[in-house]
């Protein structure tokens, strides 16, 4: 009887979770697996399936645009990931202190994680235009330099203005992460570092800082998986240009299936999902080792 | 106490900077769309406003940016909804239901969150496609519940979890089913929670691109996050005012939404992500 009814308890349980289940495998594992499955065929619009194995891997070793994209992927997230987290960290300790005007700093902050990253990406390549763009104008003004730069037609100026509209828009977001862990932060500890007679700089290094490390892992991993698959904003501000030096791994998966090429595409998607992976799997074992330590 | 004061100076102009910084890209956006030219800050230009960019943008038929707004509201509301509907029974059989496992579809969830975009969306045209959906709300909203459901079962899970147990337990011992007491008691008593919850889902919802320009081809079910990166004007050179016009248009509501509930944005946001 007892066995009966726990097993029907059990039942009920799983049906609660069944339908998110069922949704998640049909839309994400499924397509997953199916994108893995694609990669090992020659799939190109108006030409018959054909299973290749390996040969769209192979392709992909000794293919200029790829090695260009994987390089500019990972060049955007040592780029932008650091200046996100420094960034994020300031804000939230601006945002942490008491002040009249908390509430509306903390709506100021919020907006430019609100706004759609295709709204940001047209907002930053207006920002860039060569003739009257915002950035021009500054840099003439404050006498940076002598004339215009020529923001996206060139590598290192597109580049520039991709981290900026990437940093712009998430700082907001690890500020909110990092203000999160700073109210988490007795207040005790503060008051009895005061007594101890430490200056400020001492009380952030040794109380906040320490304490905010789960914060920052978390924060770390969030940041670095969106930065390597970014896509809206390149798609926008520079649609990977100039000469598809800004062409990230997922723009240039997207390209090859718009282009007609899925099997060639999903390799690309393998990959990066492959990356992506690997790194959210290393930082949850940092995180946990990090946590048993202490 | 000299120390303590000059902190405060740095913080009050660290303050002024961050706001700079965080709003100067939009007041930037929303002075070109009422400017008469886009180079008002050119020497000699000159600010003019005009409503001309708006109006351009609303009644240009072959802009389709009513319609797009249309859409983009349909898809992102029916997404949030569904998401949180399917994501709330599970919240509480993880919270509240000793069935094994619960961990792992926690973090099997949180996997599926950590998934480049990219990775489904070939194969979720093909399967589109194969259907006759392309062009249709549910092409958008069906991958936009699935994707969105993993912040909306932790974010929920976390709500969840601060309800004491002796309410529903009460319920139980009255003669509820666990579906009657998830109902009747624990969507009432998070109910603040449920709502930041259908908040967040409904923004990323409402500010996803990739599916909706795989997935869409044209006006009919067009999300606006796609009709901005679309955007092109009649003459080849992009049409500055009316591009910032439409997208002055397309942040009203979510920085108005962003406004109004600040704080369960915030709330919502640290819940699924730290763990107090």
């Amino acid at each position: 009887m007892g066995e009966d009814r726990s097993f029907r308890d059990l039942l009920r349980g799983y049906s609660f979770i069944a339908p998110l289940v069922a949704i998640l495998l049909a839309f994400v594992f499924v397509p997953v697996v199916g994108t893995c499955i694609d990669s090992l065929y020659r799939e190109v619009t108006f030409l018959p399936r054909a299973f290749i194995g390996l040969g769209n891997y192979q392709s992909l070793a000794s293919d200029p645009g790829f090695r260009q994209s994987l390089r500019f992927t990972v060049l955007f997230v040592l780029a932008s990931v650091p200046l996100e987290l420094v960034l994020g960290l300031s804000f939230a300790l601006l945002l942490h202190r008491p002040s009249p005007a908390r509430g509306a700093l903390r709506a100021c902050v919020l907006i430019p994680w609100a706004v759609p990253a295709a709204v940001s990406g047209k907002v930053f390549e207006l920002i860039c235009n060569f003739q009257y763009g915002l950035a021009n104008y500054l840099v003439q003004r404050i006498g940076l330099t002598d004339g215009p730069v020529n923001w996206l037609g060139s590598t290192g100026g597109a580049f520039f203005a991709l981290v900026a509209g990437d940093v712009w828009k998430t700082a907001p977001f690890v500020a909110i992460l990092f203000l999160a862990g700073l109210s988490a932060i007795p207040e005790d500890l503060y008051r009895q570092a005061a007594v101890d007679r430490a200056g400020p700089v001492q009380r952030f290094a040794r109380i906040t800082l320490p304490l905010l490390r789960p914060v920052f892992v978390v924060a770390l991993l969030f940041r670095t998986i969106d930065a390597l698959r970014v896509f809206d904003l390149v798609f926008v501000l520079t649609r990977g240009g100039p000469g598809g030096s800004t062409t990230s791994l997922s723009l240039y998966g997207y390209d090859a299936f718009t282009g007609g090429d899925f099997g060639y595409g999903s390799a690309v998607s393998v990959v990066l999902f492959l990356i992506a992976f690997t790194l959210s799997v290393a930082y949850v074992r940092i995180g946990r080792f990090g946590r048993e330590l202490s | 106490m000299n120390g303590e004061r000059r902190i405060g100076m740095l913080h009050l102009a660290g303050a002024v900077a961050m706001t700079i910084f965080c709003l100067g890209p939009i007041v930037y956006m929303a002075l070109t769309a009422m400017s008469h030219r886009p180079d008002f800050l050119a020497p000699g230009a000159g600010f003019a406003f005009t409503a001309a960019h708006f109006l351009e943008v609303l009644r240009t038929e072959s802009l389709h940016f009513p319609e797009y707004f249309r859409n983009s509201l349909v898809v992102s509301g029916f997404s949030a909804a569904f998401s949180v509907s399917v994501a709330a029974p599970a919240a509480y059989a993880v919270t509240r239901l000793a069935i094994p496992g619960r961990v792992a579809v926690l973090f099997a969830v949180l996997a599926v969150s950590m998934f480049p975009q990219v990775s489904l969306v070939s194969y979720l045209f093909k399967l589109m496609s194969a259907m006759g959906w392309i062009n249709t709300y549910a092409a958008l909203v069906l991958p936009y519940t699935a994707w969105i459901l993993p912040l909306s079962l932790w974010i929920l899970t976390s709500y969840f979890s601060r309800v004491p147990r002796d309410i529903d337990r009460a319920a139980l011992v009255d003669g509820c089913g666990p579906l009657e007491a998830l109902w009747k008691v624990i969507v009432p008593v998070a109910a603040p929670g449920i709502f930041s919850t259908a908040l967040l889902a409904f923004i990323f919802a409402f500010n996803e691109l990739l599916f909706a320009l795989m997935l869409t081809t044209d006006h009919r079910a067009r999300t606006i996050p796609a009709g901005i990166a679309l955007f092109e004007g009649l003459h080849g050179e992009t049409p500055w005012g009316a591009v910032m016009a439409a997208a002055t248009l397309t942040v009203v509501p979510v920085v108005a939404l962003t406004l109004v509930f600040q704080r369960r944005i915030i709330q919502g946001l640290t819940r699924g992500a730290v763990k107090e």
